[in-house]
């Protein structure tokens, strides 16, 4: 009875701290359920704003006319605005960089996950990260100083910006996405299958080729969306090489003529063209059109991947997409066009040696196949495979040597420690680099709690369902956004519509959008990796959740946190296309004295040295270096930091 | 053992970093006939099947002393192609483990890798196999769905005409019917009877009952040795080794 009697009074005692306790932990809920909705709310103002500032131009010229019109001259005695030739070049140069990177990517997938050793791997797969790190604006230099030179001298034409070095370019950097979720989803396929085919005597390519890629098909399929959505938003760097000449090629498959795309139009005109006007309505409407774009293709690779990862979890049991007979008529259909593009390659634009030497290797192999043996058909296949490999080497290489080499001699105290002077021709760039640092803390400052809280909100507070999918694609929506759009949507709300004014301010909230799924992802992941037994350790001591999140689930997954975070910041510290229209100036003396002021910065300071400022050689590689060793820094301590706690966790 | 040997093996150790996971075997196989290996989880039996092909290969840091002759040849010897020895030398795993692709197609892949092309080849070939298998009936209006899609039964039994296809010699079982119903288990051991008509069996289970039903011949392996090997009546009604004794009736394992 006694017993009892204590045990109740204990209860009622602490029912007041369980109600206080109680609406704490609703609140807390609450305030991270605001935090992960916050991506679906921005992904609706950038529609809205885009639309809003783009709708005067389609009630004007109409749908069709503008999607289809032939001719894009905003700046005539009669405007025209067609977007038809930007359309078609945006294709095009996709096009090309697929031709150019799929099979370099594939290969090298193919060597990473089945040819390359342990050690070989563990220095490969850093290198390819590289490659992703490298800015944009900086690929786009190497570009316009190395590419289109090379491209000029080779072919023997008066300049080298055309679609092909924009598709060169872009399919380069394609490669680095392509290649790391290719040999995912090579290395996922189970090793039963491997073993499977290997005991019945297969060679190690036959089951390469025929069962561990055909198993790994709609992963790699969507890494080549990825890619392409990748190319499709790309701006700094095929606005530098691409021509820009808003035209159709003629013929069309002229991949020496140059074109222009829709991200670069924007990059190009946005910053030349007076607010409210046809032509600003116009380039919103730009926007609109690449957004949907782009917003189709990311949607569909993360269907793809989404869809694969079910299937594999639950056994899968459905039929094949494809029946095998028409699977053989569309590697017989595919073979043909191979083998009409080469011929229309070679006959259109290459220069004779390679049709020498691609006629006889090409038909050598269509006829001689079938008399070589498995085994020299698998030391065929690896000796392209390993070379596919060497040429992704090879480039990482060729850009990093002609970067450091030409950019060393700039590097000097003056040059890190001095304002520019002479357009940038001479002094330094300390103002830039502060620029830059100032932009991206602060967009990590902002971003940071925003992606922490809709992590914990989507991983801890929720299970699956109408909501958190919503959120789930709002993220993923605002992943695929290229960046010009960021920049244009902060320009229409943030410095216009808010009255921020082009600042340090609007360029960090910005890029704070941009890098927010990131950090959202990131997080995500670290805190999915935290063992639910831990979890539900602290909840049957009687802890409640958020006393659970706080102590428990979150201090081991800081490391991957903070490691997300420092991925972010170096993103964000090589992006232009966000700030060149809402944070930044060429030159200033000065350091901005608040955040409402507007700053240099590194991108966009190399951005203007390497397109609108001759005979600044020196200056140009040394910024580029800068940039480059700045986000190479920071993802090599992200790289660091993940390594390390990696070792702490295994003991 | 009065039968002729098709596999013999000398001496033959295997170490998988430091662990010296099968010390000194011997064992003749005998040319079509069953052979079981028995023994405790852990013992080396699937080790020790994993060298007759050579698959051992695929992992990292093993190291194989000794000699195995498949017909009088030296699988490891220099001259010995890979290729040619698994194509000899089938195998069927423990977890049935179809490809993503159709019926016809798993079964198929086999003689198409080796170079056969011929549609009406093709289709005898695995019509021939599927029915070997015992399977052939329950397919054959569905040859082009998934594989996957099959019961874990049906899928070993697919397995085992994917490698019949490729007419081996030897077909190497491990343990494939532990992940079997008793009533798939019943039907993959009659399959197992009529196939050493044509091939020679060597079987990993660690189901007594199942050895002493299908096989001919018997080896028990304990902690990476071959304690005994004979007759499967010799081996379960009087084993020669006090070890295999107390194994067989149940004193540990």
């Amino acid at each position: 009875m006694i017993f009892t009697k204590k045990t109740g009074s204990a209860v009622t005692a602490s029912t007041g701290t369980a109600r206080l306790s109680f609406l704490k932990e609703q609140s807390i809920k609450t305030v991270f359920f605001f935090t992960a909705f916050f991506a679906v709310i921005v992904v609706t103002f950038i529609l809205l704003f885009l639309l809003r500032d783009g709708y005067p131009i389609f009630s004007q010229v109409g749908i069709l006319n503008f999607l289809l019109g032939p001719d894009w001259a905003p700046t005539a005695v009669i405007p025209l605005y067609g977007i038809l030739p930007l359309i078609v070049g945006t294709l095009l140069v996709t096009l090309g960089a697929m031709v150019f990177a799929v099979p370099l990517s594939i290969g090298c997938a193919i060597y990473l996950s089945e040819l390359a050793s342990p050690r070989t791997k563990k220095v490969l797969k850093p290198a390819v990260e590289l490659l992703a790190g490298i800015p944009s604006v900086v690929y786009g230099f190497f570009g316009l100083i190395v590419l289109t030179n090379f491209i000029r001298v080779s072919f023997d034409i008066p300049t080298g910006e055309t679609w092909l070095a924009a598709s060169v370019l872009l399919g380069i950097m394609a490669l680095p996405t392509i290649i790391s979720v290719s040999e995912d989803a090579i290395s996922s396929v189970p090793h039963e299958y491997k073993e499977g085919s290997l005991a019945i005597g297969a060679t190690r390519w036959q089951t390469i080729s025929r069962v561990l890629v055909p198993a790994a098909l709609s992963g790699i399929a969507a890494a080549v969306i990825l890619g392409i959505g990748r190319v499709v938003g790309e701006t700094m760097a095929v606005l530098m090489v691409a021509g820009n000449a808003a035209i159709i090629p003629e013929p069309i498959w002229n991949i020496l003529s140059p074109l222009r795309t829709l991200t670069a139009t924007l990059g190009i005109e946005m910053g030349e063209v007076s607010v409210g006007s046809e032509h600003y309505s116009a380039l919103f409407g730009i926007a609109v059109v690449l957004l949907v774009i782009t917003l189709i293709i990311n949607l569909s690779a993360v269907a793809i991947l989404r869809h694969l990862k079910e299937g594999r979890a639950q056994g899968p049991a459905r039929k094949p997409l494809i029946s095998s007979a028409a699977k053989e008529s569309l590697a017989r259909f595919g073979e043909i066009i191979g083998i009409a593009v080469l011929l229309i390659f070679l006959l259109a634009a290459a220069p004779w040696w390679l049709a020498a030497l691609v006629l006889p290797v090409a038909g050598g192999w269509y006829f001689g196949r079938d008399r070589l043996s498995q085994n020299q058909i698998q030391m065929i296949a690896f000796g392209l495979v390993g070379l596919a490999t060497v040429i992704v080497l090879a480039i990482l290489v060729i850009i990093l040597q002609d970067i450091v080499v030409h950019g060393l001699p700039a590097l000097s105290w003056e040059f890190l420690t001095q304002p520019p002077k002479d357009l940038g021709r001479a002094g330094g760039i300390f103002p830039a680099i502060v620029g830059t640092l100032y932009l991206v803390l602060g967009a990590i400052a902002i971003a940071l709690p925003l992606g922490v809280g809709a992590a914990i909100y989507l991983v801890e507070y929720t299970r699956e369902g109408r909501i958190t999918r919503l959120i789930r694609t709002g993220v993923d929506l605002l992943n695929g956004t290229p960046s010009i759009v960021f920049g244009l949507f902060g320009f229409a709300f943030i410095v216009l519509y808010l009255n921020v004014g082009v600042s340090l301010l609007a360029g960090q909230i910005t890029l704070a959008l941009m890098v927010l799924p990131t950090v959202i992802r990131t997080t995500e992941e670290s805190l999915k990796n935290i063992p639910q037994s831990l979890r539900e350790g602290s909840l049957a001591l009687g802890a409640t959740q958020w006393q659970t999140i706080s102590r428990v689930v979150i201090p081991p997954a800081v490391p991957g946190i903070v490691t997300g975070a420092i991925l972010s910041i170096g993103r964000a510290a090589g992006e232009t296309a966000p700030i060149m229209f809402t944070a930044v100036v060429f030159s200033s003396r000065f350091l901005p004295d608040s955040v409402f002021e507007p700053v240099m910065a590194l991108p966009y300071h190399l951005f203007i040295l390497a397109t609108n400022v001759p005979g600044s050689s020196t200056n140009k590689y040394g910024t580029a270096l800068v940039l480059l060793l700045l986000v190479i820094g920071f993802y090599s301590v992200a790289i660091i930091v993940r390594t390390h706690f990696q070792n702490k966790a295994r003991g | 053992m009065s039968d002729a040997a098709i596999i013999t093996t000398n001496n033959v150790n295997l170490w998988y970093h430091e662990k010296h996971a099968l010390q000194s075997v011997s064992i003749r196989v005998p040319r079509n006939r069953v052979t079981a290996l028995i023994g405790p989880s852990g013992c080396g039996k699937s080790t020790l099947l994993r060298c007759f092909n050579r698959l051992n290969d695929l992992i990292d840091h093993v190291k194989i002393t000794g000699e195995i002759k498949l017909d009088d040849e030296n699988i490891h010897a220099p001259s010995t192609d890979v290729v040619t020895l698994r194509k000899k030398v089938g195998m069927v795993f423990q977890k049935p483990n179809p490809f993503p692709k159709s019926i016809y197609e798993n079964v198929a892949y086999g003689p198409r890798v080796h170079g056969i092309r011929d549609k009406t080849e093709l289709d005898r070939i695995v019509e021939d196999s599927l029915r070997h298998a015992a399977i052939w009936d329950e397919v054959k209006e569905r040859l082009n769905d998934s594989a996957l899609g099959l019961s874990g039964g049906q899928q070993q039994r697919l397995c085992i005409a994917r490698t019949l296809a490729v007419e081996p010699e030897v077909i190497l079982m491990d343990e494939p019917c532990s992940a079997l119903d008793p009533i798939a288990t019943a039907k993959i051991e009659n399959l197992i009877e009529r196939l050493k008509e044509d091939y020679t069996v060597i079987i990993v289970t660690h189901n007594m009952q199942q050895a002493a039903r299908v096989s001919d011949y018997t080896g028990f392996m304990y902690l990476g040795k071959l304690i005994e090997c004979g007759k499967t009546g010799q081996i379960f009604e009087h084993p020669k080794e006090e070890l295999t004794e107390n194994y067989i009736t149940g004193r540990f394992g």
